[in-house]
């Protein structure tokens, strides 16, 4: 340990990511450095493209890095692991699976018994409030219920990370604010470490512990901002508006660079 | 909101449009069968040699009911279900086979691209080869009950392992990256994610290939062997011995087996897609 009154969950160093297909070599990340501690709610803000997913799938193990390393409890990364749960944009769940079904994939492949996954689904269908759709199949449900499944799902795992890439990105803006209080009731309660990807500056603010900035491509760690504002926040009060305007500021900055980058390629 | 008159109305409307279409298909097989009957009857009041192919309705209706209670002509103490029956058999042979080695092969070539590499050429040498092209060889090499079976196997193996093999290598990545962050493996990720996905590619290669098999069977059977029976064999014998009604009536028969097969493969499929939760 380093000093620090809490423990190191996430520990990336000079983390780089190059993509090549074909003759094309895409530099997505160079350089990146990022600490996260045990419970902390992380959100990485960036203009898109910039390496956010590429971040959370390397965390994840579904994307090999290039050069750096990462570890998460003091282990390198090597491949995908149910420690590491993830939660995605597309919601991606098994839509010839219920919603416990798909909750309980992670336990099914694990090999607990029945008995006890459905007493573990049962408790996490209650927690993210599904409470009756339990049998129903995921077309069924509208996009905020969906995302709810995406989260019990990574959640049956009991994993120590949750990484959350823009999940409440394709839901409109009414369900959108509902999940973000869903999202901090649930780790409050489950008391995760939470990496959680975004280009929304307000969600961001609303969320998060720190807010670490992303640099245009290749991406590294521009800034960290902390947010020092007792929750539940208040969208209207003047130091949220404050924190959000620092926020912004970096970001446009980065906004700006990254078209002049687009206008002019190489 | 139901009750509505907008909703009304609507129901209303595509009501009136269902019986207007129902109306007018029956109007259009009522002409049909009119001028069916029409030329029947010139043909014969005429003395024209053409008469003999052209039996009317009424006669091949009742060629189609006796060939079912009655022994048909040409064949003692064999039915139109005797026909049907091996055909059928056939059929299921040779569908259950192709389902056999196809699910594998398309599931192995899907997944490993050296699989594929090799697979392919293979399969683009023989895919374009009408399987009837084989019918000499295997009706002498398998004999009139094997060697139509082959021909089936040929005509419904196809469809289903190029629909596996696309099912396969469509598989959504999301729900593979999805079930590797559960904590599943690679034979897990087959087991729990590859084969689910692809039940409605399946679905598909069966449904063509069933009707490719029966398009098979009838050519396969026409062979005039010893011993032959099914269906396509009969259609064959009872020209042989001019009696066209029955030709007609089995050649019925075979449209009420088709549309029966592909029938039941839709209210399977649907089934299936309903108990998977995908509609
Ligand atoms: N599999 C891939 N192959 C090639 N390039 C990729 C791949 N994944 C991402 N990239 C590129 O890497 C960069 C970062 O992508 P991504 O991490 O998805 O950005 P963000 O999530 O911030 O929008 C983009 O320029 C993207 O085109
Ligand atoms: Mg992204």
């Amino acid at each position: 340990m380093d000093g620090d009154a809490m423990s190191v969950c996430i520990e990336i160093r000079g983390l780089s990511k190059v993509f090549t297909t074909g003759k094309r070599r895409v530099v997505a990340l160079e350089g990146l450095d990022m600490d996260v501690a045990d419970g902390e709610f992380v959100c990485l803000l960036g203009p898109s493209g910039c390496g956010k997913t590429t971040v959370l799938r390397i965390v994840a193990g579904l994307e090999p890095a290039t050069g750096g390393s990462v570890l998460v409890h003091g282990k390198g990364v090597s491949s995908a692991g149910p420690e590491r749960g993830m939660v995605f944009q597309e919601f991606a769940l098994f839509p010839w699976r219920t919603v416990r079904r798909n909750i309980e994939f992670g336990l099914e492949i694990r090999g607990v018994p029945e008995g006890k996954r459905r007493a573990i689904s049962s408790d996490l269908i209650d927690l993210v409030g599904l409470k009756g759709f339990e049998d129903a199949h995921p077309d069924e449900l509208s996009g905020g219920m969906r995302q709810r499944v995406g989260i019990a799902r990574a959640l049956a795992n009991e994993p120590t990370v949750l990484l959350m890439d823009e999940p409440f990105g394709s839901l409109d803006a009414q369900t959108r604010n509902l999940m973000q209080k869903e999202l901090l009731r649930i780790w409050s309660a489950t008391k995760k470490t939470v990496l959680f990807v975004t280009h929304s500056v307000d969600e961001a603010v609303f969320l998060a512990d720190r807010i670490m900035v992303m640099t245009a491509r290749p991406g590294k760690i521009r800034e960290v901002i902390p947010v020092p504002l007792k929750r539940p926040r208040d969208r209207t009060s003047a130091e949220f508006i404050a924190v959000r305007g620092t926020v912004l500021a970096e970001l446009d900055e980065e906004f700006e660079k990254a078209r002049a980058k687009e206008l002019s390629p190489d | 909101m139901p009750g509505s008159p907008a909703v009304l109305a609507k129901v209303k409307n595509a009501v009136t449009a269902n019986w207007a279409r129902l109306v007018l298909g029956l109007v259009s097989v009522s002409i049909f069968i009119a001028s069916w009957a029409l030329i029947s009857v010139y043909l014969s009041e005429s003395g024209s040699s053409l008469s003999p192919y052209v039996p009317g309705p009424l006669s091949v209706a009742d060629a189609f009911v006796s060939s079912f209670v009655d022994s048909v002509p040409g064949l003692a103490d064999t039915t139109m279900w005797d026909m049907i029956s091996s055909s059928l058999i056939r059929v299921f042979w040779g569908f259950l086979l192709a389902m056999l080695v196809a699910l594998p092969m398309g599931l192995a070539m899907g997944s490993f691209r050296v699989l594929d590499s090799m697979g392919k050429p293979l399969v683009e040498m023989f895919r374009p080869i009408p399987p009837l092209a084989w019918v000499p060889i295997f009706l002498m090499v398998f004999k009139s009950f094997w060697g139509p079976i082959g021909i089936v196997f040929l005509g419904v193996f196809f469809p289903i392992l190029l629909n596996v093999i696309f099912g396969v290598k469509n598989v959504d990545q999301r729900l593979v990256d999805a079930a590797r962050t559960l904590g599943a493996k690679r034979m897990t990720v087959f087991t729990k994610v590859v084969m689910p996905s692809i039940v409605p590619y399946m679905m598909t290669g069966i449904k063509v290939g069933l009707g490719v098999g029966w398009m098979c069977i009838v050519a396969a059977e026409m062979m005039p062997i010893q011993g032959g029976t099914g269906v396509g064999y009969y259609i064959w014998l009872s020209a042989d011995y001019g009696r066209y009604d029955f030709t007609y009536a089995t050649m019925l028969v075979i449209g009420l087996l088709s549309i029966l097969t592909t029938g039941v493969a839709e209210m399977i499929e649907k089934r299936v897609s309903r108990w998977m939760g995908m509609r």
